[in-house]
């Protein structure tokens, strides 16, 4: 369970974004259909873009407040983040990739070895990114930002580069690392129908607005 | 490995790189300064010449700095360690006297040399010295009428004669009298002025000197002198070793006269 | 061709590496400022750094022997903790740094501007801080305008003339270069000596384009 309070005002050329929702959750999920500001909206939370006015707080650390002059830069925030298209980087292999936030390696062997594990990595570790299918690039990018430890992950569209087929393959690794890392989510997507097996509660975006907000509609 | 592993690898081996480089370098900085002295190009040849002499005589090196005298003048101006300072004129060595880094009565009246007009070896027999002057040319190769020094002195030539009027608007100005030589050679103009001393190797063929002894407003003289700085002394053996029995004797092979 | 040749030769492409290795860290710190911090007078700073590339290298040579000259504050400095610039093989170096680093920074700049910043944003969420990020995301990404850069830098500086010979003279042994070497040997009369030069300069020149162009190859592929 994490405590988020999300009350962002983010100006963009083509709309504000501005949504407020304060909720208890362990996974959130926002859907609406693509430039409703879902993206905008993980950015600002993971310090990536910084909104005009608002407070972000995650279990009551201060990430964000336009009134208190507070803006944790993105290295402090402990957020993980897996973008849309996973922004593996390309110039290491995926063990380099894996490896690229830990900085002090020593107590979290075991914590990579479960990672490993669970989301089936052990024949792609030598790899080259280049390589990987969309799935495998997915798993890979969740196993990085996992490996910090985060306090949340944020997940952008995790099933949009993995064709239908394999899709059903994905959720079981979502559900396993929401089960055995607790690791709380916020799961983005523009498909609703994704979040009904994973999401306690689920935002609704449209331009920037949130038009809906509650437990998901099984 | 693919290029770009190789290529990450280098990065990663940069600072390696640039610590060779400082090693290498100090290496070449073993260098000893000893003696420079900055020669008129046209003078390079005979002193390169000397300085084997007086290597073997004296057991000194002496390094050979060339390019065009007003160069050389502003390097020595600006403080470059010159030990001796050989000019193509009096005009740059005069540059270099006024900012005070002559060496006091160090000043010698080194050489002599004399003009020459030069044409290509194919030219007809026609274009004669008198053809010249009388603007039966198209294109007449100088040295740059105000600073080059051969061009200084060829148009006040010409002035004297009565001559530049006509063919100033025929002279194509060239930065050195080096440059003016292989234009001749290579019969890009019709006609040059360069020394006496550069016509004598050439191929171009010599239609007439201009007698110094007739044009002393001329007065080509090419003066040396001694420059401040550490190495005075040896600057002031080494100008005494030019003024000597077998220095003169090189200069005089090649062309020079004594003042 | 004679050995006075090869040593020249030797000489220039040892100076060219010396140079070229000391450009680099300044011209990638450049780069980066330029592709990735908008600061106040950035355009003045832009400007500065490309002017060496439009500026006659002879009146970059006339600078530099200002500069490192005996009237100058800096030549003062240097001369009162005996360190000589003028005429010696550093005036060399220090002339084909100058004349290479516009063509380096520009290179190193382009490169840094075609990584995808997505990638740094995502390497600060891991807990990278702006100097790891650098030595880890952004000059790697960049590695092949950077090398681009060190080739392109280190042909302008085995081909550089106006400035060398303005401070650093023409002196063989110690300070003549390959450009410095032709234009002597011509201006002496030795026509055969400085053919030998062009061709050297002709087969290193083809080398770096050659290297270069692989390289451009190699990024498209």
């Amino acid at each position: 369970m994490i405590a988020l309070t999300i009350d962002v005002t983010l100006r963009q050329q083509s709309f504000e974004l501005q949504v407020r929702d304060t909720s208890s959750v362990e996974v959130l999920g926002l859907f609406g259909p693509s430039g409703s500001g879902k993206t905008s909206l993980l950015e600002v939370m993971a310090g990536i873009r910084t909104p005009d006015a608002g407070e972000v707080v995650v279990d009551g650390r201060v990430l964000f407040s336009s009134s208190a002059g507070i803006n944790l830069p993105a290295r402090d925030r402990h957020i993980g983040y897996v973008p849309q298209d996973s922004l593996l980087f390309p110039h290491l292999d995926v063990s380099g990739n894996i490896d690229y936030g830990v900085r002090h390696g020593r107590a979290e062997g075991a914590h990579r070895s479960t990672l490993i594990d669970i989301l089936d990595l052990p024949d792609l570790l030598k790899r080259r990114v280049q390589k990987l299918s969309g799935g495998e690039r997915q798993r890979v990018a969740i196993a990085r930002a996992l490996m910090t430890q985060p306090a949340v992950l944020l997940l952008d569209e995790p099933l949009a580069g993995v064709d239908r087929a394999r899709r059903d393959r994905i959720v079981p690794y979502l559900l396993r690392i929401r089960r055995e890392l607790h690791v709380p989510l916020i799961y983005v997507t523009h498909d609703e129908s994704e979040l009904n097996a994973v999401a306690d509660r689920v935002l609704q975006l449209e331009t920037g607005r949130v038009v809906k907000a509650g437990p998901p509609e099984r | 490995m693919t290029k770009l592993d190789a290529i990450v690898t280098l990065m990663r081996r940069l600072p390696i790189g640039v610590a060779l480089a400082v090693v290498v370098s100090a290496a070449v900085a073993a260098q000893s300064p000893g003696l420079v002295v900055s020669v008129a190009a046209s003078i390079h040849d005979a002193l390169v010449e000397i300085a084997g002499l007086y290597r073997a005589a004296s057991g000194v090196t002496v390094a050979v700095n060339t390019g065009s005298s007003n160069t050389l003048a502003r390097q020595i101006v600006e403080g470059a360690p010159v030990g001796l300072f050989l000019s193509a004129d009096e005009l740059q060595m005069d540059v270099v006297e006024k900012a005070g880094r002559l060496v006091p009565g160090t000043r010698t009246r080194l050489l002599a040399n004399e003009l020459v007009v030069v044409v290509p070896a194919d030219a007809p027999a026609s274009l004669t010295l008198a053809a010249v002057l009388d603007g039966r040319v198209a294109r007449l190769a100088m040295g740059e009428t105000a600073s080059v020094p051969a061009g200084v002195y060829g148009r006040r030539w010409l002035e004297h004669e009565g001559a530049w009027a006509r063919l100033q608007p025929k002279v194509i100005p060239f930065p050195t009298v080096r440059a003016v030589l292989s234009a001749v050679e290579a019969g890009r103009v019709d006609a040059g002025i360069v020394y006496r001393t550069d016509a004598r190797e050439s191929r171009a063929r010599v239609v007439g000197t201009v007698p110094a002894k007739d044009h002393a407003y001329l007065n080509i003289v090419q003066p040396a002198a001694v420059i401040a700085g550490p190495a005075e002394a040896e600057a002031r053996r080494f100008l005494q070793f030019l003024q000597g029995p077998a220095a003169r004797a090189v200069f005089m092979r090649r062309g020079f006269g004594a003042p | 061709m004679s050995t006075e040749t090869w040593a020249i030769a030797r000489f220039t492409v040892l100076m060219a590496l010396v140079a070229t290795a000391l450009t680099l860290p300044p011209a990638i710190a450049a780069g980066w400022l330029l592709a990735r911090r908008s600061f106040p007078g950035k355009a003045l700073v832009e400007t500065i750094v490309s002017l060496p590339l439009v500026l006659p290298p002879v009146a970059t040579g006339l600078l530099l022997l200002w500069l490192f000259g005996r009237r100058s504050p800096v030549g003062q400095a240097l001369d009162a903790i005996g360190i000589e610039v003028v005429f010696t093989w550093k005036a060399v170096v220090i002339a084909m740094m100058v004349v290479s680093f516009p063509l380096v920074a520009r290179s190193v700049r382009s490169g840094i501007e075609q990584v995808d910043r997505r990638y740094e944003d995502l390497a600060a969420t891991l807990g990278a801080g702006p100097f790891r990020i650098l030595r880890t995301m952004t000059l790697p990404l960049a590695s092949r305008g950077i090398v681009a850069g060190a080739i392109l830098g280190f042909s302008r500086a085995l081909g550089e003339f106006g400035a060398t010979i303005m401070v650093a003279g023409a002196i063989p042994g110690r300070t003549q270069t390959l450009a410095v070497g032709i234009y002597t040997y011509v201006e002496t009369g030795r026509e055969e000596a400085a053919w030998g030069l062009v061709l050297l300069s002709a087969l290193l020149a083809f080398g770096a384009i050659y290297a270069s162009n692989r390289l451009v190859e190699a990024r498209h592929a």
